[in-house]
């Protein structure tokens, strides 16, 4: 069934704003309305999602919009994953993600935890200072498509390396895309070391997880 | 509160060659401005929040601000010797533009602050709640906290200022040319294990929200000649750039 897209401007209006349970209303009034979890994903939360991709890249939104919108949209997903597991849908990939061994910062890996997971990703965060084996019991646990490794200093940038390293050495490299990113990191450097791709932002991270998978 | 954390001002018998040696138990910040903490939080100097946002951001700010435990330690130095490239204090050279930097001072304070590891511990479990928005502001608050602890350490440094002395900008490790390796050399002029601050093997301080550097005491027409930091960095569009 297709819904008409003004019957979920409430929604995406609601996700805009960054408003959360405005947002988890107007979506369970949705689904009760009878639209069904794909079309609410594709007319209600992917153009409202694209709507605040262009008020950042406007200059118009920053971060902390960029957060509640995604927030918002993680609240939706909580009432929608049960919903499309239920109607056979295919599961939602799986992102590990993790700041390197002998760095602490973990603002950086937040946000991107938060906006993939605002765009339908299922993130595990594995937190900070995190070794490489800890990456890879996370990737032998339960399938994995994606591996997100940030680092903010120089001095350790080059633990992002010694962990593609010890993914390859554990003969699981070639089962998952690693991107990275960090505020030393370039692409140039994310090449050098052997990762699938790098993101300057957050924010463009979703649009990175989504093109490595169709590689994938 | 613990004996080692006692103010003190003496001639510093660890390390002797310094001329004075200071650990602040208490640090008094300033208050804080909410233009200021936006702009830590990415929104440009001439734009703010609209006002449901700024009353989001202000009510994190409040329960964040409670958290903040700000102290620091420094000692202040002759200068036993300079390069355009290097700088000595006592027995310990530091490599990199701070020679040039500090060029007109006599007397260099080594110094280190932290707001503690408290404001750090709250933004990482709103983070692990799923509550980053929450975390950012945290995360932005102790951004800010540190360098007001650092302005008001300088408070007690600048009692060191003789007639028509002032002090320098300040600069740190990772900055300026000074690669952050020196920070090693840095904590071996100062107490800032007094204060809770310690040193990972990957240069990085803990509590993360530390600041640590290096000042100069020198004659007042030099300094009102100096510029910012900023115009030695080329990340023009830095949102804290001063």
């Amino acid at each position: 069934m297709t819904i008409p897209m003004q019957d979920l401007s409430a929604l995406r209006q609601a996700v805009i704003e960054g408003d959360v349970p405005a947002s988890v209303t107007a979506a369970r009034a949705a689904l009760e309305g009878g639209v069904q979890p794909v079309d609410l994903i594709s007319q209600g939360i992917s153009p409202a999602m694209a709507e605040v991709g262009k008020l950042f890249e406007e200059g118009e939104y920053f971060v902390p919009e960029l957060l509640m919108a995604a927030r918002a949209t993680k609240e939706i997903f909580v009432i929608l994953r049960p919903l499309l597991a239920q109607a056979g849908s295919k599961p939602m990939a799986h992102v590990v993600l993790g700041t390197v061994q002998g760095d602490l910062h973990d603002i950086g890996k937040n946000l991107v935890a938060a906006m993939l997971e605002g765009g339908g990703f299922e993130v595990t965060d594995l937190g900070v200072d995190v070794p490489p084996e800890i990456f890879i019991a996370a990737v032998k646990k339960r399938p994995v498509q994606i591996v997100g490794l940030s680092a903010l200093l120089t001095t350790t940038m080059p633990a992002m390396k010694a962990t593609i390293e010890a993914f390859r050495a554990a003969g699981i490299r070639e089962q998952i895309k690693i991107m990275v990113g960090g505020a030393p990191v370039t692409s140039k450097y994310a090449e050098t070391i052997g990762a699938d791709g790098y993101s300057e932002t957050a924010a463009a991270s979703v649009d990175l997880a989504r093109r490595l998978l169709e590689v994938c | 509160m613990p004996e080692e954390l006692s103010s003190t001002v003496a001639q510093n018998t660890l390390i002797p060659a310094a001329l004075v040696a200071e650990i602040c138990p208490e640090l008094a910040l300033a208050p804080l401005d909410p233009t200021e903490l936006h702009r830590y939080l990415g929104y440009p100097r001439e734009g703010s929040p609209a006002p449901p946002m700024a009353e989001r951001i202000a009510q994190v700010v409040a329960e964040a601000q409670l958290c903040l435990r700000p102290r620091g330690a420094y000692a202040v130095y002759p200068v036993s010797s300079r390069t355009a490239h290097s700088l000595k204090l006592g027995d310990t050279t530091i490599s990199g533009n701070i020679g040039e930097y500090l060029k007109d001072a006599d007397r260099v304070a080594v110094f280190a602050v932290t707001v503690g590891q408290e404001i750090s511990l709250l933004s990482e479990t709103a983070a692990k709640s799923g509550d980053t928005f929450s975390a950012l502001v945290m995360d932005a608050v102790g951004s800010w906290a540190a360098e007001a602890a650092a302005d008001a350490l300088m408070l007690s440094v600048r009692r060191h200022l003789r007639d028509e002395e002032e002090l320098t900008l300040r600069y740190s490790p990772g900055y300026c040319g000074m690669e952050i390796s020196q920070q090693s050399r840095l904590f071996q002029l100062m107490q800032a294990e007094a204060v809770g601050v310690r040193l990972m093997p990957s240069m990085l301080m803990h509590p993360l929200k530390s600041i640590s550097g290096l000042v100069g005491l020198a004659p007042k027409e030099a300094v009102s000649s100096y510029h910012s930091p900023c115009d030695l960095c080329p990340r023009t569009g830095c949102p804290i750039r001063r």
